[in-house]
């Protein structure tokens, strides 16, 4: 198992790696740095600034003092802010997650008791009105169903705070917001990872014996699922972020994906690059933890 | 027709049957062919000009409302364009921006699968950690990123959202170039001088297309979804004939006091999107020789 | 079970961002931005949202009042001692946020700061022509300028004093994030930045206590989210409000509307440089060709004036005689086809300004009903624009936009800028080739003779209107939405002096 882990460990690091370049690629490809540092100055001062700056340095070798500069965590000084990239995009990084987790947290709530349901009566009416209003979360654009919420809970009923990130209660409607993006995948592979197991012998012998329906169906049936579910749970995480910019955007949360939006807005490319190589390592290490846990889980691979 | 042939003929027509029992799938399929109707003939169609003005007429309210007109079906915008005629014209662009993006993933995709399969190795090696790379990066973030940087157009929106969507053809078609190799008629077709490489093309093919069609159908309601994101945050392409999602992202300001602005291009996006999502799940479990 | 794990330590990590409940007291005051400026530091920014934080934190020599009056505030008294140099007396007794006293050596710091180039502030344009401060005695100053420079006093209403032994105790970057200390009426308390800025009520503020103990700057983006906001109390002032929203918050029961002219002016610059605008009769063409009261009436609600030039109807050298352009289609095209244009010319037009969108395709349409087939071209505000902008004056044919003046009520503040051809002008180096307008404008702004000043001003507007190297277009009213709580009311300058918010009485 131990050289598993290392096997892992070593695509961690070359994942990483290739993240950096794409990266780095962002702001080679966004053509003259130094005009947007600089849009005021003259073409001499800017031709001086663009070789002290190596930018006339022949790519592999601005790459490498790009991998250089990451290692030590410095992604350059914002254009805009005039401050270190990375500590302000670290600043920002805990708000994002807790919508993050708040939002699957909600969706997993959510996609487990209802799929299981789903499984166990299946094919009812439950089955189809569940599928079908599961499936119409998905095809709502996110921002979309972000408006929607605001003008109903917080307009209309005024029940929950219009945006901000002031009050536990703020969080409610992003988070929601967020959770119907997640929620029907998860909702599937629960489901379905149930009606591969609910039928099968085991399940069906420990009926025969008399043990309650529930019991049968929440130990045996979920455990099986519970392993494709830590998978995409762990995939969805990604999507999930990509989710979070926009609805940071529209509820005002003072996160990561605002400031990113921002910073794209502002072509500020050091806060740009730091913010998407922190997002995209959060996604590899949210992966990797994924992976170990589901070497765990499963039996089968460890013994091998 | 020799006995493959007619095989498949049977297999197809068993799928059709399954696909057509389901009731949700139908109206998916019925909701679909207006839409590409409706883009196809956009000019026949569409009751007025998408980009003829009227500012006499500006925020009228959909006809079924006090101070609707029958003219404007579903209202006029903030300079008194007729909002069903541009979301008509809208479907063009959403869709040619919705299937090139797709379209782009499957060239890009395929190829690398079948690299990766054929050749191993190396290549292989080199792909997946593309892959696993590409996944590691929440596409809307990597399209925001790369649009910004190149600078919006339809042209290099299509590209970027295709370029972040192929991994998933990869994996399918890799597995099965593995799977397959280890088959015996390759070694047979080896053995009598025939290209390995054709046969296995030729039975390649039939076993990806059914998880391939189910792919790209669903890809393309993701990439309608991204592009409407995009929009709203404003890398759109500011074009005059705009997207679903720039049509919501334009209108959404003025939604407290001209409601159908968003509303009714947000629908257009919901249902086609809803539409490919049925069509595209049952057409996977019609496909599927497991699923009764 | 494992999955919970990994879940509640994600929570854990989130902790440090878990929300603050903020008290919605009936003494906080909170005001919605789009956005925050990149730094608190008043004299390294140009945004207009963060000149209304600072004018609540700190105090400049002069204020405006309501009319439009110079006020004394750090300045209790002005004089000219001669064309070029001028005294002001400094208050006396004044308290800094931290409790020092203020002094003309920090007056003459302030204006060192920025003067200095090796700071790079951004706001040295605006008073490159002071050539010196110096301290007299322990309350005079004396400003020298190195050409008589008219514009002075409007300048010093925003020319906020920071105090020396702070700024260069605590350094230039944590005054801008951290301390930023002033003698205003309200004292920073903390900024999250793109969530808010907290301020406190100042006791031994100057001018007295403000009215409200808390005022709070919210970041909201979204449009629809600041409505929403003020309608359910969330938020009490939002600015910018659209036309089209306003019958909206005017008829809700918790808001109301104040609105007032202001000096910003709309305009599109015409590019003189090459076909079809350098020739008159095509720029002139398009001047009629746009129907500008129906844009104000239908687009505007009413609250806009047509306007002859780009000089605004309340700034100093304005000539009422100088008549806007009439609408006239026919006339249009009948210049058009004098022009050798007789089949119409196809033109592109550029613009970032995003709120005035619809504007800008309305615009686009009545120039193609005349023959100008124009295609808008909408661009996002920030480096893009200005990277377009700055390669050459790319943004050719033409360029609508909207001018502040900086709040600066004098013709030269929107003259200069867009028509003057020297380096240090701005649109009007690309684009304007306007036959000696340079040379009145320089005259017009080197002397301190007001009645000379405004005779030269009515001579350039004759020209200008002649020459129309602009579609020129209307002024604008500043619109906020504002919460009953509330009393307060927009100024013409849009500023937000937030000293003047009063709860309303119950």
């Amino acid at each position: 198992m131990l050289s598993l882990v290392t096997r892992r460990l070593i695509r961690l690091v070359i994942v990483l790696a290739g993240v950096s370049l794409v990266t780095f690629a962002i702001l080679q490809v966004s053509g003259d740095p130094i005009a947007l540092m600089m849009p005021e100055a003259p073409e001499a001062d800017r031709a001086v600034l663009r070789q002290s700056m190596g930018f006339n340095d022949p790519l592999p070798v601005q790459f490498a003092r790009f991998l250089g500069n990451i290692v030590r965590g410095d992604f350059g000084h914002s254009f805009f802010h005039r401050e270190p990239a990375l500590p302000l995009v670290l600043a920002r990084m805990p708000t994002t997650l807790l919508l993050t987790g708040l939002a699957m947290g909600l969706s997993l709530a959510i996609a487990v008791p209802i799929g299981i349901v789903s499984a166990v009566r299946r094919n009812s009416a439950f089955d189809h009105i569940a599928t079908l209003v599961v499936f119409l979360g998905t095809s709502m654009p996110v921002f979309w169903t972000g408006i929607m919420l605001i003008l109903l809970f917080a307009v209309r009923l005024r029940v929950l705070p219009v945006s901000g990130w002031e009050s536990w209660a703020a969080l409610v409607l992003p988070g929601a917001t967020l959770a119907t993006f997640s929620t029907p995948l998860l909702l599937r592979i629960v489901r379905s990872g149930m009606l591969e197991v609910i039928n099968l012998d085991y399940v069906r012998t420990a009926r025969a014996k008399g043990v309650s329906e529930w019991f049968v169906v929440c130990r045996h049936a979920l455990t099986n699922a519970a392993l494709p579910l830590v998978t995409v749970a762990g995939l969805q995480f990604g999507l999930l972020l990509g989710g979070a910019i926009i609805t940071e955007t529209v509820f005002a949360v003072p996160g990561l994906g605002r400031l990113i939006v921002g910073a794209i807005r502002q072509l500020d490319f050091p806060i740009v690059q730091a913010g998407v190589f922190v997002i995209a390592l959060i996604v590899v290490l949210v992966n990797f933890a994924v992976d170990m846990l589901y070497i765990y889980l499963n039996p089968q691979i460890r013994v091998r | 027709m020799d006995a493959a042939g007619s095989a498949h003929v049977a297999e197809r027509s068993r799928v059709w049957r399954k696909f057509v029992r389901n009731p949700a799938a139908i109206a998916g399929a019925f909701i679909l062919l207006v839409v590409v109707g409706a883009a196809i003939f956009a000019p026949y169609v569409a009751p007025h000009e998408p980009t003829r003005q009227s500012l006499i007429r500006r925020f009228t309210p959909p006809v079924w409302t006090d101070g609707g007109k029958a003219t404007y079906l579903l209202g006029t915008d903030q300079v008194g364009r007729d909002i069903l005629s541009r979301m008509i014209y809208g479907a063009r662009v959403s869709l040619l921006v919705g299937i090139s993006a797709v379209l782009v993933s499957l060239v890009v995709g395929v190829t690398l699968g079948l690299l990766s399969g054929f050749l191993q190795g190396g290549v292989d090696t080199v792909v997946m950690t593309v892959v696993d790379v590409t996944l590691s990066f929440p596409q809307l973030l990597l399209a925001l990123a790369f649009v910004a940087a190149l600078g919006p157009s339809l042209f290099t929106i299509i590209v970027v959202l295709g370029l972040t969507g192929w991994e998933r053809y990869t994996r399918v078609v890799r597995a099965e170039v593995l799977a397959l190799r280890e088959k015996d008629f390759v070694e047979a077709a080896r053995a009598i001088g025939a290209s390995p490489i054709r046969t296995l093309l030729r039975h390649l093919l039939p076993n990806t297309f059914s998880s391939i069609i189910v792919m790209s159908t669903l890809q393309v309601a993701q990439a309608i979804l991204q592009e409407a994101a995009l929009s709203f945050l404003g890398v759109g392409t500011g074009s005059a004939y705009p997207t679903w999602g720039q049509m919501i992202a334009l209108g959404r300001d003025f939604v407290t006091v001209a409601w159908w602005l968003p509303t009714f291009p947000g629908l257009a996006i919901l249902l086609t999107v809803l539409a490919i999502n049925l069509v595209g799940d049952r057409l996977r479990d019609a496909l599927d020789p497991r699923v009764g | 079970m494992k999955r919970f794990i990994l879940f509640a330590a994600a929570l854990v990590l989130a902790l440090p961002a878990a929300p603050a409940p903020v008290s919605a007291q009936k003494d906080t005051l909170t005001v919605a931005l789009v956005s925050h400026a990149p730094t608190l530091d008043p004299h390294m920014h140009f945004e207009r949202v963060g000149i209304l934080v600072n004018i609540n934190m700190f105090d400049s020599l002069l204020h405006r009042s309501t009319k439009l009056q110079f006020e004394p505030s750090l300045a209790t008294a002005w004089k000219a001692i001669s064309d070029t140099q001028w005294e002001f007396k400094i208050r006396k007794n004044v308290h800094f946020h931290n409790g020092e006293v203020l002094t003309p050596a920090d007056v003459k710091y302030s204006f060192d700061r920025v003067l200095d180039q090796t700071k790079k502030s951004p706001q040295y344009g605006n008073i490159r022509a002071i050539k010196e401060v110096k301290v007299v005695d322990a309350e005079t100053v004396h400003i020298i300028t190195d050409k008589p420079f008219p514009l002075l006093l409007e300048r010093l209403v925003f020319f906020p004093i920071v105090s020396k032994k702070h700024v260069e105790a605590v350094g230039d970057q944590a005054f801008g994030t951290t301390s930023p200390v002033g003698t205003g009426p309200w004292k920073f308390v903390e900024w999250k930045r793109d969530q808010l800025i907290r301020l406190e009520a100042f006791d031994q503020h100057w001018r007295g206590k403000p009215p409200f103990k808390h005022l709070i700057f919210r970041a909201v983006p979204e449009t629809a989210t600041q409505v929403a906001e003020v309608k359910t109390g969330g938020v009490d002032i939002i600015r910018d409000v659209s036309a089209d929203l306003i019958p909206e918050l005017k008829t809700h029961p918790q808001a109301y509307i104040s609105s007032t002219p202001i000096l910003r002016v709309h305009y599109v610059n015409l590019d003189m440089r090459s076909a079809p605008f350098d020739r008159k009769p095509v720029r002139q063409a398009a001047n009629y060709a746009i129907d500008k009261a129906t844009v104000i009436q239908k687009m505007m609600a009413g609250l806009g004036t047509q306007v002859a030039t780009t000089v605004q109807p309340l700034a100093f050298g304005f000539d009422p005689e100088v008549k806007p352009y009439a609408f006239d289609a026919r006339k249009a095209k009948e210049l058009l086809a004098q022009a050798g244009y007789p089949n119409g010319v196809d033109v592109t037009l550029h613009s970032s300004s995003v709120a005035y969108r619809p504007v800008f395709e309305a615009m686009a349409q009545m120039l193609t009903e005349v023959g100008i087939r124009a295609t808008p071209r909408m661009w996002d505000p920030g480096p893009a624009w200005n990277k377009f902008l700055q390669a050459e004056g790319k943004a050719t044919q033409g360029m609508y936009g909207t001018w502040g003046n900086y709040s600066v009520f004098d013709a030269d503040a929107v003259l200069h800028p867009l028509y003057h051809n020297e380096p240090g002008g701005w649109i009007g180096r690309w684009y304007a080739r306007v036959e000696g307008l340079d040379k009145l404008i320089d005259e017009a702004r080197s002397t301190v003779d007001q009645p000379k000043r405004k005779r030269l001003y009515s001579q350039i507007q004759q020209m200008i209107r002649e020459e129309a190297p602009s579609i020129f277009l209307w002024t604008q009213y500043d619109t906020l939405g504002i919460s009953k709580k509330v009393q307060y009311a927009a100024r013409p300058d849009e500023w937000l002096w937030l000293y003047d918010a009063k709860p309303a009485a119950r």
